[in-house]
């Protein structure tokens, strides 16, 4: 089960959770998720920007140049409607697979 | 433009995320220097995660195609039969279609190899001496001076002749007189050294010599040093001013050897040199424009036309290309259309196999599109199949288009201008590439536009009733180019076994030819070459199995004769004629053995004899056309007549056909090669006079054991001496050379054509049968006969082949009256051939038929039902 294609979903998952909140820039949405899991994930930019490409070119999300609050321009990733639905479902099945993976931990 | 940017946006984008991170490790008290590079290191690499995120872009097209290609490969494989027929009729099409192509390319649509070629003009008088223009050289000059229409006009003497390069090793050289301004109007300089100038080109002027890139390079080793130096031509020295393009070719596809200066002097040029004239077009001027400025110039030229010739000769104004193609361009347009035909054959076969798998596809392309794949992705699919199916047709095309053009070439006559230079080249291939892209649209965009309807999901079969009519009429289609081909081929056919059987006046058979021309060099003085000929009859004379031979300067059925117009022969007791020229009247100058040698009858009189040499002698033999033209009341036997010099008519010989099997006999008449100079010898005509001979032996031995022998004796009188050997029936067989290329041509195409339109035919019924599987059992269990299942699958296929045919014969009655240039003695509309095609083609389709409707009457009615 813990392939590669389902670990992209995972990195997938967490982008569009941390989109939820409002369009972001990939610095950011590394940031976001580093301080949210306080410190225990942290998101390589090697597979945090391609990832960003596919959800955009799966058109989960869209992407804009912008100018941050320090005036700096910046490419600003936000959640289409399709990817809230994605996110619906991708957090559903998450939690399934979570609850699977901690069942069959614990009872081994 | 587009991937440049997205490559400037991937960089932008990387570092912005630097300088962020650079920030908040400055805000987090690093150093300027050390907060950038920290945050360059965690980025790590910046070009891999480029590399990441192009990836994801391209892989998405690139992957979608792969798929695609995967999906139609395993789709072909699962279905084999129909990629392979698929492929083969692909193949077909566009294989013989770029052979035919690579061609007629060459005669029809490429370049010349001239400066704006369609520029370059062909002008002069026509006359019936000749079957291309030509000019005096008294003309000429008042040509050059007045004309308006043209930037240049240039001239070269008509007879290009041999020249022999005396050097320690002598070689025989074709030579050309060119006016200076000859490579200049066509827009030639010459690769090396310089072409000669006006005030070289005169009387007396210095002898200097332009040379072919052929002798350069096999002379002189394509040694630059070659200008200037000096060699001899014809026992005089010459110096070599230049060396024209490898691609050189005189406006009359000549390829001479060496271009020596014209010399024309206008004072003195009064002995009428025969000119080749060539011009360019000022630009924006139409040959008619130019036609029309060139007639008061025109009018003078007549008045120097003698009055008999005035009404036979006219101007003559031809486009360069229309000059060097003659009537190649009628046959070439032929084979094009021949072909093309069979491209759209091939095309509709294939369309119709696709519509097929379209139709039995329905249900899969229906699931797809309701499981989500959109409209285009589908199109696309589709297009991806017919595209690979086209290019592997192409491919497959390529290789047979090689070995057409091979077979072309082998068997094609002499004389199909630049055959020797079709090949399949870079300009070719684009086509062929073209020809299967455009292919593979046109029967793929059909199938690929059909919507899938939800209704398909549902089983039943209603919806296919229209396409299976597209799918007939597509038969039909084929059927009818198929009559189409099929007709012209037969017409070509029956015309030429009518050429092979025109009785051409002689027998042919066991008879040995030899040509050659004496070298102008060791041959100049009129003894030398008496004394060759003298020594020649008794060498042949003396070989052991000659039953007779004869020399002669021409020999029938075809090929240059000597010719005079009628109104230039006296005949004893006749007025002269007052009006035309009577005709032109063939002669040649024969040794006695000539008529038995030839197997051709003596009507009256008797033959020559060798009483009739003897200087004070003056005998002459008629064929019987000219007898009876010239003493039409009376026997020429006895009569007088005066052509060179007076002679008496001893005899009058059947008639020959003189201008070959398909062209009316023109009158002719003999006269006696003397061992002495007499008048008829003093006639020497230019490029050749009597050194240009033609031998002929009638043999009972081994043609090839006699052929060495010839050789032998040839070799005994001038070891030097080129000889060509042949046979008479060689000869005769080469007149049929081209009604044969074309007649093959066409019958292959045809025959591609009919067996392309069988396998649709086969197809299309055999889809039926399968589609209607369900519906034969019902009948056959509800009392159907297998006789009369097959009379019904039968009776489909003719409705069509019908049709097919119906529409086929209109269209015969308007393509055949194209090729009716190409046909002899056969009407464009003979009913002998077309109660052949036509039959013919019923039977092929019907049998095409016959093999489904077999399986049809072999459908077991239980399993059939069961099915459903």
């Amino acid at each position: 089960m813990v392939d590669r294609s389902s670990l992209q979903g995972a990195l997938a998952l967490l982008i569009l959770k941390t989109l939820a909140r409002g369009p972001n820039h990939g610095f950011g949405i590394a940031l976001h998720i580093q301080n949210a899991s306080e410190g225990l994930l942290s998101v390589e930019e090697g597979s945090l920007y391609p990832a960003l490409h596919r959800l955009e070119r799966d058109k989960l999300v869209s992407a804009e140049w912008k100018v941050t609050a320090n005036g700096r321009r910046a490419r600003y990733y936000r959640l289409t409607a399709a990817g809230t639905k994605r996110l619906r479902e991708a957090e559903a099945s998450w939690d399934a697979t979570a609850q699977g993976v901690m069942r069959v931990l614990r009872f081994a | 433009m587009k991937h440049n940017r997205q490559e400037d946006d991937f960089r932008e984008e990387i570092a912005s995320h630097i300088e962020m991170r650079a920030e908040l490790n400055r805000e987090r008290g690093l150093p300027a220097d050390e907060a950038l590079r920290a945050a360059r290191r965690q980025f790590g690499n910046t070009s891999i995660v480029a590399e990441g995120m192009r990836q994801v872009h391209v892989s998405e097209f690139f992957e979608g195609l792969l798929q695609d290609l995967r999906y139609a490969l395993r789709g072909f494989a699962r279905q084999p039969m129909f990629a392979v027929t698929a492929v083969f009729a692909a193949a077909l099409g566009i294989g013989s279609t770029t052979a035919v192509f690579s061609v007629v390319d060459r005669i029809l649509f490429r370049s010349l190899p001239y400066r704006e070629d369609n520029r370059l003009v062909s002008l002069g008088m026509m006359a019936p001496l000749d079957t291309n223009e030509f000019l005096f050289a008294e003309s000429y000059f008042d040509w050059r001076k007045h004309q308006t229409p043209f930037e240049s006009v240039t001239s070269f003497a008509a007879a290009i002749g041999d020249c022999d390069l005396t050097e320690s090793n002598p070689l025989r050289l074709s030579c050309a007189d060119v006016e200076a301004n000859f490579l200049p109007t066509l827009g030639i300089s010459p690769i090396l050294g310089r072409n000669f100038t006006k005030e070289e080109d005169v009387r007396n002027g210095p002898r200097v010599v332009l040379i072919s890139y052929g002798l350069w390079q096999s002379r002189f080793g394509r040694d630059p040093n070659v200008i200037g130096r000096r060699v001899s031509i014809d026992g005089g020295p010459v110096t070599i001013l230049g060396v024209l393009p490898a691609n050189f070719e005189m406006p009359t596809l000549a390829h001479p050897d060496v271009l020596t200066p014209e010399r024309l002097d206008e004072a003195r040029e009064r002995n009428g040199r025969l000119l080749r004239v060539f011009a360019r077009l000022k630009p924006g001027v139409t040959l008619a424009q130019a036609q029309q400025a060139m007639q008061p110039i025109w009018q003078r030229t007549l008045l120097s036309v003698p009055a008999p010739f005035r009404k036979e000769v006219h101007l003559s104004l031809r486009s360069l290309r229309d000059r060097q193609i003659h009537d190649a361009r009628t046959a070439s347009w032929v084979l094009l259309g021949a072909v093309c035909s069979v491209l759209l054959i091939a095309c509709a076969n294939i369309a119709n196999l696709l519509l097929a798998r379209a139709t039995s596809r329905r249900k899969e392309m229906a699931v797809r599109a309701a499981l989500g794949a959109g409209r285009g992705r589908l199109i696309r699919q589709t297009l991806t199949e017919t595209v690979l199916l086209g290019v592997a047709g192409g491919a497959v095309g390529c290789g047979l288009a090689w070995l057409l053009l091979r077979t072309f070439i082998g068997i094609a006559p002499q004389g199909i201008p630049r055959l020797d230079q079709a090949a399949l080249d870079l300009r070719v291939l684009l086509f062929a590439l073209m020809a299967s892209v455009i292919a593979g649209a046109l029967f793929g965009i059909g199938p690929a536009l059909v919507k899938p309807e939800a209704e398909s999901l549902t089983g039943t079969r209603s919806a296919g009733a229209q396409r299976a009519l597209l799918r007939e009429c597509l038969v039909a289609a084929q059927i009818a180019v198929s009559l189409v081909l099929l007709a012209s081929a037969g017409l070509l056919l029956r015309s030429l076994w009518k050429i092979e059987s025109v009785p051409l006046g002689m027998e042919t058979e066991h008879v040995i030819t030899a040509d050659f021309v004496l070298g102008s060099q060791g041959y100049r003085q009129d003894t030398r070459q008496l004394q060759f000929y003298d020594d020649l009859e008794a060498r042949l004379a003396a070989i052991p199995g000659v039953t007779s031979f004869s020399i002669s300067d021409s020999l029938p059925p075809a090929g240059i004769t000597r010719a005079r117009p009628l109104v230039a022969i006296q005949v004893e007791g006749l007025p002269p004629l007052t009006e035309g020229t009577g005709g032109m009247i063939t002669w040649r100058y024969v040794t006695p053995g000539y008529f038995t040698t030839l197997g051709i009858p003596i009507v009256r009189g008797r033959g020559f004899n060798e009483e009739d040499r003897t200087p004070a002698a003056s005998a002459m033999i008629l064929s019987q056309t000219f007898a009876h033209r010239a003493f039409p009341n009376g026997d020429a036997i006895g009569k007088r007549i005066k052509a060179d010099g007076w002679a008496t008519v001893v005899g009058v010989v059947a008639d020959v056909k003189n201008n070959g099997p398909t062209m009316a006999a023109d009158p002719e008449y003999y006269v006696l090669r003397k061992r002495v100079v007499d008048e008829i010898f003093r006639n020497q005509m230019p490029p050749y006079g009597w050194r240009q001979a033609k031998v002929a032996i009638r043999t009972s031995v081994n043609a090839k054991v006699m052929t060495d022998w010839l050789k032998r004796e040839f070799a005994a009188l001038d070891p030097s001496l080129p000889v060509t050997f042949g046979s008479m029936q060689q000869r005769v067989g080469k007149l049929m050379d081209r009604p044969r290329f074309h007649a093959v041509l066409l019958s292959i195409f045809a025959g591609m054509g009919v067996l392309l339109a069988a396998i649709g035919l086969y197809g299309v019924m055999a889809f039926l049968v399968g589609q209607r599987t369900q519906e034969i059992g019902v009948r056959m269990a509800l009392g159907a006969t297998p006789g009369g299942i097959v009379k019904l699958v039968l009776r489909r296929a003719s409705v069509w082949t019908l049709t097919g045919a119906l529409v086929g014969l209109t269209g015969t009655i308007f393509a055949t009256r194209l090729i009716r240039t190409l046909l002899f003695d056969v009407p464009a509309l003979d009913p002998w051939t077309l109660a052949v095609v036509v039959p013919g083609l019923l039977v092929i389709a019907l049998a095409a038929a016959w093999i489904p409707s077999l399986r049809a009457a072999h459908v077991d009615p239980m399993n059939a039902l069961r099915h459903e």
